[in-house]
Parts: structure tokens; C-alpha cells; sequence
């Protein structure tokens, strides 16, 4: 658990709990699928990845998951985005739209800037 | 909030984990087949299909593992994990552990035993409330530097507890024995004086009943009782009626009116209070002369709680401006003018007192010191034991390092691994060494209590003990387990795996470091062995000491007139009948009185002024007394060298005479015939006494200590010593046991009075009482020698031994090659004696540098005393040798097919 990989965690965390907020309850594949779909596959990540991320999310309450079955009958974990998960994702999205607007005016145009 | 519960639910993740991991099992599997289903959607083939689900997963086995670290604590899961696994190692080897579990409990409850012991004598707060506000009142001289005297009479204390204004209050005490029978043989309590604000002032509350107050203590007062906790449950079964009843000492009755609280003991650490009376009592004990308005009469201790936000400077100011006004109002008047100018110039100063009050704290701090030095090389010793014991086991744990290492493992958790192993070995140690210690200490409070003085100490453990104990467990646990974890873990990979012994060129020096824990162990128990000769010579000198008289089978029996009620008119007939009547008994040899007995610790002492030429003067004039009947010196079997021994004919009215011993002879008298000659005493204020004449010579014989010599020594007969004979003290030879005969004795004196009591002891049991401290330390240094003794060379046996491991395909080869067995015995032997000479060379330089600690606690020797410098090497270097030979023997005996068929 480097401070890379916790960079990376976080923002992969405010991906999983959007990606609940649109599509519903939703298992891991699902989740992943979806992630890497939504970033028109630039973004390809192991879909490993995801279930760590899920974990974390699970024990801070943002998630709560149960067994289900999937549209081809199979048994499935589905997690389900909570009252906590809805308020921490539109605390990080506000975050992270005040974080990248910081960084976009660092990285514009010279004669702006000045 | 969220990261707390995120916590809580990954230490909850260390239980359960089978269930999760199943449960993670199947959502990776489902995950798998949903992507497998979806490839098959798009046209892949089966095995194409799983095989890129795997792939785009990143590892099934490593997205579980990510998810375990997720859900646990790794660094605890290690740290179970550590435990487990040392605690599976521990158990592989039940004999290694038991061994180094059993030393290091020794090592570890033998240090927890002594620290225990300082700390209730000397960290311990008294079990008083707030007891950091308490001081302990002293008085000084006008002398710059002058120590500060703690003892007071009754008329300064009272001055002193209505003039102060700086404490919130103000006790003051003495201790006191009292009788509990009424005659026949006596037994005593523990009885504690006290002034009427002694249990507010300390916050005591009663357990039953109420405790003493003011009202309890004024003038005239008729005296009630207050029980201590233990003396109510031992004495009384602890029942409530007990309040309410009586208790007899001294044959006066007390009503008791209450129990103090458990727990509590007074203020003076090593005793036990049984009993407290108001200090107004002590009137109904003296009689016409009362302590109470004695001004000379020094018994008193005083004890102040300071007002809160009172600073050091202004108690000390306080007290000596009320100084001038309290020692004015309480002259002694029978002192000389120049004592008495002396005592107005007194002035009152504190001593910190939260720990309670002890005269005899000092000597036994500096015995604590010593015995804790002991202790502590006992333990390192034992340290170095466990050290070589994991070095050896670490070589052969060398393949499995190797192992780990080659399938991942850091060296890092290779050492925590080790070391989480030796700190288990210690936890164990340390628990067990606790209860070692709770044993010792009891042994050791058997050992200093005597029958008249019974040593109490509050040993229950507290957070200071523990601390202790579990810092001196992690301490000893990283000291004997870093070296060999370091040294274990740094291992080349290919030699250890090829497995093979020979080809490993670190072998060999891979056990350097074990020789020269051998070689400090061997040095250190030099130490303390240098320090058990020192002790044990110094005991045994005094044991065998020439007292001048015979200790052997003679009985003391003590009693106290005013206990019996007898009036003084009638002691002298009283005593000289029981004299007479015990004199008759079967058994009896002789029969004798003595106003001091020899080595009881009472003294009498005047400045004499001899009739010779220049005769000595001053300290050098003084002289031991001592009042006695006629057949002392029978009975105690000291000889005389001339003159006559007392008899019935010298009476109160006859001249004056005295027995002189051989010392007081020879300095009084140089060259002179001492016998027919006069000396006289020094009496108040430089006034001299009749003269007395010299009629006989005896023998020195030890007065108040063995330690004592050279002092000169004065008897006269008890019918010529007017003011004595209340508390007559009767010598007893027999020619039995004195056991024997001890019933026959009491019917005897109960037949001349019924309501005398009697309190036996024997001449022996007192000489022996008054060596303590160095029986106690004799034993212990001579334990604890012993102890290292015996670590040392387990150690040294087993480092050899394993050197003779290491080296067998070398002596084989050696063997087979032609070398005698005599040159192989030589060749370990030699390493042997290297060992023991380095040892002995820095352990006898050492002893040398640090025994002179010890010369005051010594007798009749130096400290460098060279022929037990000697001694002690000796042995420990016979003992040494026989270690180190065995296994030297086993290796020449080595059959060197043997030995290569091994490779």
C-alpha cells in the first residue's frame, strides 16, 4: 500500500461510488466493466483492483453489498451505494472539481497567467 | 469517525477470517464466470476466454491477498502470526525452553525479588491519604551542618503541636511493646503511642468502631485501645464484639474502642502496629515520675502534614521562628548550665516523611544495593546462557533461514520472527520469575525477622514492581536475542542450502562470539564469587569468634516487676528466691542475674577515674557496666585471672567492690596489680561517686557486638547497684537443652509468684539475633554465587560442546590421520583454558576495582583480601575445568569413521 497506489485508490473510490450512484446496485465486474467503458478504455486497469477499493469502501460505511443474482442468473455480490456513500461522493466531487480547477488554471496558457 | 470504524472492522477482520476468505472466494469466482460469459458472448473459445478474464483480473491469488491486507492489520497479523510460530518453535523444543524459561525465571524473580523489597522500603508511600504532604519534625544544633535529631519529650511536643501554625495537623508517636498475658510465659504486641490527632491528621478511617481522637488524649486520661487490622482478625477472629471489650497489656486493662482500616501499619516502615493507646496512658505505666513531664526523657516522634501551597521555605521559616518560644519553655532542669545554654540554641527543621520514618533504612538501603548489584549479574549471566543457547540453535536453524530467505522472506521479519521468539521466551520467564519472587521475599523477611524483632513489610505488588519486572523481561529478552538473530539471519544462500557442514566457511567463526559470552560470564561470576568468600569469610570469623564466654546451653529469662505488681522494697527477696528455688532444679548448672545481658544491644556506661598514675581521661575513661549476682561469671563461663568473684556477704552496706575486666586492667592499671585498688564513677555534672575497690580479674568477653574491641568493662554485685533490679534479667546454665527444662522453670516462678511473666530466649539465639545482616548476607551472596556458578559453567559445558560439534569431521580427519587422543583431549582443552584465563583475568580485575564498596559490611578482613581473591578463582577455575572437560573427553573419544561417515 504505497502512496501511489493510495493516490490511485482515491480517486478509483470516487469512480466506484459514481459509477453506483448512475447505474444502481451493481457487482464488482459490473463496476469494473463499467469504469473502464465510461473512460472509453484509456483508462485499463486490472480489474483486481476494484475489490480492495470496494473493501475500503465497505468498512467506511459509503457501501453496503449483499448476494444477488445476475442478469444471466448467476449468484453475484451487489454493492449498493448508502446515505453516507451519497454525501461523501458529493463532498469528493466537489473536491475534486475545485482540485483540477486549481490545476487547470496552473496548466493554461501563459499569457493568461500573467 | 469513518476511519475509526474502519479500524474497528479491520481488527474485527483478524477473527472470522475463514468465512471472508470463502466469502471472497466466491464474488472473485462469480466475477470470473460472468467475464468468461461475456468473452464467450464476443466469440472467444472457452480456454481463451478464461485465460483472458484471468488476465484482465491482474492474478486471482494477488487480488486476494490486497484484499487480506485490506481487511486485517498486517503488522499485528505478523505479530500473531510471529507468536504463533515461536510459540510452535518453543514447544519443537520442550527441553531447551524448559531450561532457558526455568534460568531466566531465576534470573528475572531473584532481581524482582530484591527490587520488590526496595521499593517497600524505600519508594513506597505510606498507605496514609496524601502522604507527599507529610514531614517528619527534627531538631537542630546551632552548629553549621548539624544533623537533624528526630526524637522529642513530651513537654517540647506539646509546645510544638500548640504553637505551629504551618501544618493542617500534627502527630506525634512511639513505639512500645506490651505483654498480653497475665504471668507465666510472656507475649507481646506491637504497641504504638499516639497523640489524640494521630489518625485524623494521617486520614485513617476505622474498619470497625471508632479511632482515637483528641478527646481520647488529655491529662489524666483513663487510656482506651485501638486495634491494628491484622492483630483484630488474628487475634479477635475479626468480630465486631471485639469493639466494646477488653484488651490487657502490661497487666492494665483497656477498653477497645475501634479497628483501624486494612492495610494501614503505622508510620515506620519494617514494623506492624498491633495496638495504640493515647499518649496521656503513658501515665498509668509510669507511675510517680510520669514521661509526660520529663524534660529529659527523649521518646517522642512528631509527624506534620503541611498546609497545601506551604512552599519549603516558609515551613522552615515558621518553625524556627516558634523555635526560640518552645525550647525556652522546656529546659531540662537537672542539666548543667552550658547543656542548658546549649538546648535554648535549638531550632526546629523537617525531614520528608512520605514514605514513613525508619532508623534502620539506611543500613538496609546499602544491603538492598548490594544484593541488587547481585542480582543483577546474576541475571546477565543467565542472559548469556540463553545467548549461547540461541546462537548454538540458530546454526542449526541456519537451513530454514536459508530457506525463507530464498522464497522471499526480508531479513527484517527474519529478525522480528527471532526476536518475537526470545521475547516469549522472557514473557515466560518474567511470569514465572514473579512467582519466584513472591517466595524469596517471604524467605527473605523469615531470614531478617528475628523472634523479638518480626520484620513486616508491605511486599503486594504494585505498578512499580511490575513496570519493573516487564521492563527488566523486554530488556533481557533483547539482550540475549539480538546477537543470535542478526548473526542466524545473515546467511549464504548456497552454502546453507547445499546443507552440507563442512563446506560452510563462516562455520567455524560463526561461534566466535559464543566464546566470549562464555569468557564475561566466567568473569562476572568471579565477581560475585570474590563477594559470597568475603561475606561467608567475614560471617564465619564471627561465628567462631572467642565471646570470652559460653553461649552454648544457657537460657535467659527476662521479667518485668511492675507487670506482677511487685513494690520495690520486695525485689530483691523475690528475685533472690526464684534464684535460690531455680538454682535446686534438676538439669540446672548455676543460676544467675544480670542487669545487661551479654549482646542484647543494652548498654551502661560512666567515665571512671582510676586511682593509678595517669590514668585515662575523658572518652578513653569510659567503661562498660554491668550489675550482676553472685555466680555470673560461672554461669556464663568466663574466667578470672585473679582476684574473687562476688558472694553472699557483699551486701548493700558492705564496701563497695567491682570485678574489672582484663582490657580495663591493662589500661587502667599499666604494670600495676589492679586487686585492693580504687576507681570511682562519674556521676551528674562532674561529681564522682564513692570509691569502689577492685577484688577480681576476668577474661574480655563481648559486651553489646561482636564487632566490638578492646573496651574495658566494670561489674558490681546487684545488692551494691541501688535503681536497678526492676527488670532482672535470669541466666540459666543447664545441662540439658534449655528447652528441657523450660516447663519446670515456669511452675518454679509460678510457684513464688503466680503473677510474674516470664520471657525466655537463649544466650545462643540472642548471639546468633545480633548477626543478622550478615547471616542474611553471607547466605544470599553465597546463593546467588553459587547460582552464577553453576549458569556459568552449563554455559561453558555447552559451549564447548558445541565447539566440539562443529569441529568433529576436523578431529576425525585428525584421527585418521594419526593424531593421539591425548593431542585431540589437548587441543579442545586448550580452547577451554583460554576461555577461563580471560575470564579470570577481567573478572579478578573488576572484583579488584569494585569489592571496597564492601569493607564496611566486612569483619576481621580487607576488602582485596588476597587469599579470597585466590580462593574464589580457584574454585571457579576447578569447576570451570570440569565443565569444560567432559565434552573435551568426548571429542578425543570420537571414532573418526564415525565422524567422516557423518559428511
Amino acid at each position: 500500500m504505497s502512496d501511489k497506489a493510495d493516490v490511485w485508490q482515491g480517486t478509483l473510490a470516487l469512480m466506484v461510488l459514481r459509477t453506483l450512484e448512475i447505474m444502481g446496485p451493481l457487482h464488482g465486474y459490473g463496476i469494473a466493466r463499467r469504469i473502464e467503458q465510461t473512460s472509453d478504455n484509456l483508462l485499463s486497469v486490472n480489474y483486481g483492483t476494484i475489490y480492495p477499493a470496494l473493501l475500503k469502501l465497505e468498512q467506511e460505511g459509503y457501501v453496503a453489498s449483499e448476494w444477488g443474482l445476475s442478469d444471466n442468473k448467476r449468484r453475484a455480490k451487489y454493492y449498493k451505494l448508502t446515505r453516507a456513500g451519497r454525501k461523501q461522493l458529493a463532498r469528493e466531487t466537489r473536491e475534486w472539481g475545485q482540485a483540477t480547477a486549481i490545476v487547470a488554471r496552473f496548466l493554461s496558457p501563459k499569457e493568461q497567467s500573467s | 469517525m469513518r476511519k475509526l470504524r474502519a479500524w474497528f472492522l479491520r481488527l474485527g477482520g483478524l477473527f472470522g477470517k475463514e468465512r471472508h476468505d470463502r466469502e471472497l472466494s466466491d464474488e472473485l469466482e462469480s466475477h470470473i464466470q460472468m467475464h468468461i460469459d461475456d468473452n464467450l458472448r464476443r466469440g472467444m473459445s472457452p480456454a481463451e476466454a478464461r485465460r483472458d478474464a484471468l488476465i484482465k483480473l491482474g492474478g486471482l491469488e494477488s487480488t486476494k491477498e490486497s484484499c487480506r491486507d485490506r481487511r486485517g492489520v498486517p503488522v499485528l497479523e505478523t505479530l500473531l502470526q510471529d507468536v504463533g510460530y515461536g510459540l510452535r518453535m518453543l514447544r519443537k523444543n520442550p527441553g531447551v525452553t524448559a531450561v532457558a524459561v526455568i534460568t531466566l525465571a531465576l534470573g528475572i524473580g531473584a532481581n524482582t525479588a530484591i527490587f520488590s523489597l526496595l521499593d517497600s522500603v524505600l519508594l513506597r508511600f505510606l498507605p496514609v491519604e496524601k502522604p507527599e504532604q507529610l514531614v517528619q519534625v527534627t531538631r537542630q544544633g546551632p552548629e553549621a551542618g548539624s544533623q537533624g535529631v528526630p526524637i522529642f519529650t513530651n513537654p517540647i511536643w506539646e509546645q510544638v503541636r500548640d504553637q505551629q501554625d504551618v501544618f493542617s495537623g500534627v502527630l506525634a508517636l512511639d513505639q512500645q511493646r506490651f505483654d498480653l498475658t497475665q504471668g507465666g510465659e510472656a507475649h507481646y504486641a506491637n504497641g504504638l503511642w499516639v497523640s489524640g490527632d494521630f489518625f485524623r491528621t494521617l486520614g485513617v478511617r476505622p474498619a470497625a468502631g471508632r479511632l482515637i481522637t483528641v478527646a481520647d488524649d488529655r491529662r489524666g486520661c483513663s487510656g482506651v485501645a485501638v486495634l491494628g487490622y491484622s492483630f483484630w482478625q488474628d487475634h479477635f477472629g475479626g468480630v465486631a464484639n471485639a469493639v466494646g471489650s477488653t484488651i490487657s497489656l502490661d497487666n492494665h486493662t483497656y477498653p477497645i474502642i475501634g479497628v483501624a482500616a486494612p492495610g494501614f501499619y503505622g508510620v515506620e516502615v519494617g514494623t506492624k502496629f498491633d495496638v495504640a493507646l493515647p499518649i496521656c496512658a503513658t501515665a498509668l505505666f509510669d507511675g510517680a515520675r510520669p514521661r509526660l513531664d520529663y524534660r529529659s526523657w527523649w521518646w517522642l516522634r512528631i509527624l506534620g502534614r503541611v498546609k497545601p501551597g506551604t512552599n519549603p521555605a516558609q515551613l522552615r521559616a515558621r518553625l524556627e521562628l516558634i523555635s526560640p518560644g518552645v525550647f525556652a519553655a522546656t529546659v531540662p532542669p537537672n542539666w548543667d548550665v552550658k547543656s542548658q545554654k546549649n538546648y535554648l540554641k535549638w531550632s526546629l527543621g523537617t525531614a520528608p516523611a512520605s514514605t514513613g520514618i525508619n532508623g534502620g533504612r539506611q543500613q538496609a538501603e546499602g544491603l538492598l544495593r548490594i544484593l541488587m548489584a547481585a542480582v543483577g549479574m546474576v541475571l546477565l549471566i543467565a542472559c548469556a546462557n540463553i545467548a549461547s543457547l540461541m546462537l548454538a540453535r540458530a546454526a542449526t536453524r541456519r537451513r530454514e533461514m536459508a530457506v525463507r530467505r530464498a522464497v522471499g522472506a526480508s531479513r527484517l521479519r527474519l529478525i522480528r520472527q527471532l526476536l518475537t521468539e526470545c521475547l516469549l521466551l522472557s514473557a515466560a520467564g518474567a511470569l514465572l520469575g514473579i512467582l519466584f519472587a513472591r517466595w524469596g521475599t517471604m524467605l527473605l523477611l523469615q531470614l531478617v525477622s528475628t523472634a523479638h524483632e518480626q520484620v513486616f513489610l508491605d511486599l503486594s505488588l504494585d505498578w512499580r514492581i511490575l513496570g519493573f519486572t516487564a521492563a527488566i523481561a523486554v530488556i533481557t529478552g533483547l539482550l540475549f536475542g539480538v546477537l543470535p538473530a542478526f548473526r542466524s539471519t545473515r546467511v549464504s544462500l548456497t552454502a546453507a542450502m547445499k546443507g552440507s557442514l563442512a563446506v560452510d566457511p563462516e562455520r567455524h567463526a560463526h561461534f566466535r562470539p559464543g566464546r566470549w559470552i562464555v569468557a564475561s560470564q566466567v568473569a562476572l561470576s568471579l565477581v560475585l564469587l570474590v563477594g559470597a568468600g568475603l561475606f561467608l569469610r567475614s560471617f564465619v570469623k564471627l561465628v567462631t569468634l572467642d565471646l570470652g564466654f559460653d553461649r552454648e546451653n544457657v537460657l535467659m529469662m527476662h521479667t518485668e516487676a511492675r507487670t506482677a505488681g511487685i513494690q520495690p522494697e520486695k525485689w530483691m527477696t523475690t528475685w533472690d528466691e526464684i534464684e535460690r528455688r531455680l538454682a535446686s532444679l534438676p538439669g540446672v548448672l548455676a543460676v544467675s542475674r544480670s542487669e545487661v545481658t551479654p549482646i542484647s544491644g543494652g548498654e551502661w556506661d560512666e567515665f571512671v577515674h582510676a586511682d593509678s598514675p595517669n590514668p585515662p581521661t575523658g572518652n578513653a575513661s569510659d567503661v562498660y557496666l554491668n550489675a550482676v549476682t553472685p555466680g555470673y561469671f560461672r554461669t556464663l563461663r568466663i574466667a578470672f585471672l585473679s582476684g574473687r568473684d562476688f558472694n553472699l556477704h557483699d551486701t548493700a552496706t558492705s564496701p563497695k567492690i567491682a570485678v574489672i575486666n582484663e582490657t580495663m586492667a591493662r589500661k587502667f592499671y599499666p604494670s600495676l596489680n589492679p586487686l585492693g585498688r580504687f576507681f570511682r564513677l562519674e556521676e551528674d555534672q562532674g561529681k564522682l561517686g564513692e570509691p569502689i575497690q577492685i577484688v577480681g580479674v576476668v577474661r574480655d568477653s563481648k559486651y553489646g557486638s561482636l564487632r566490638e574491641e578492646d573496651y574495658s568493662c566494670a561489674y558490681f554485685p546487684t545488692s551494691q547497684a541501688p535503681g536497678f533490679g526492676g527488670g532482672p534479667n535470669f541466666l540459666i546454665r543447664t545441662s540439658v537443652r534449655p528447652s528441657a527444662v523450660l516447663s519446670l522453670i515456669q511452675s518454679t516462678v509460678a510457684g513464688v509468684n503466680k503473677s510474674i511473666s516470664l520471657q525466655f530466649d537463649t544466650l545462643a539465639r540472642q548471639v546468633d539475633d545480633s548477626l543478622v545482616q550478615e547471616r542474611v548476607l553471607a547466605a544470599l551472596s553465597g546463593f546467588f554465587a553459587a547460582l552464577a556458578l553453576l549458569l556459568a559453567m552449563i554455559g561453558l559445558y555447552g559451549a564447548i560442546s558445541y565447539m566440539v560439534t562443529l569441529r568433529q569431521t576436523e578431529l576425525g580427519v585428525r584421527m585418521a590421520l594419526g593424531a593421539a587422543p591425548g593431542s585431540i583431549l589437548r587441543l579442545v582443552l586448550r580452547d577451554v583454558v583460554a576461555i577461563l584465563a580471560a575470564g579470570v583475568a577481567v573478572g579478578t580485575g573488576i572484583a579488584f576495582l569494585t569489592v571496597q564498596v564492601l569493607q564496611n559490611l566486612l569483619f576481621g578482613l580487607a576488602a582485596r583480601d588476597t587469599l579470597t581473591m585466590l580462593l574464589a578463582a580457584g574454585v571457579l577455575s576447578l569447576v570451570a575445568f570440569i565443565a569444560g572437560y567432559l565434552p573435551a573427553r568426548r571429542a578425543a573419544k570420537v571414532n573418526p569413521m564415525v565422524a567422516l561417515r557423518y559428511e
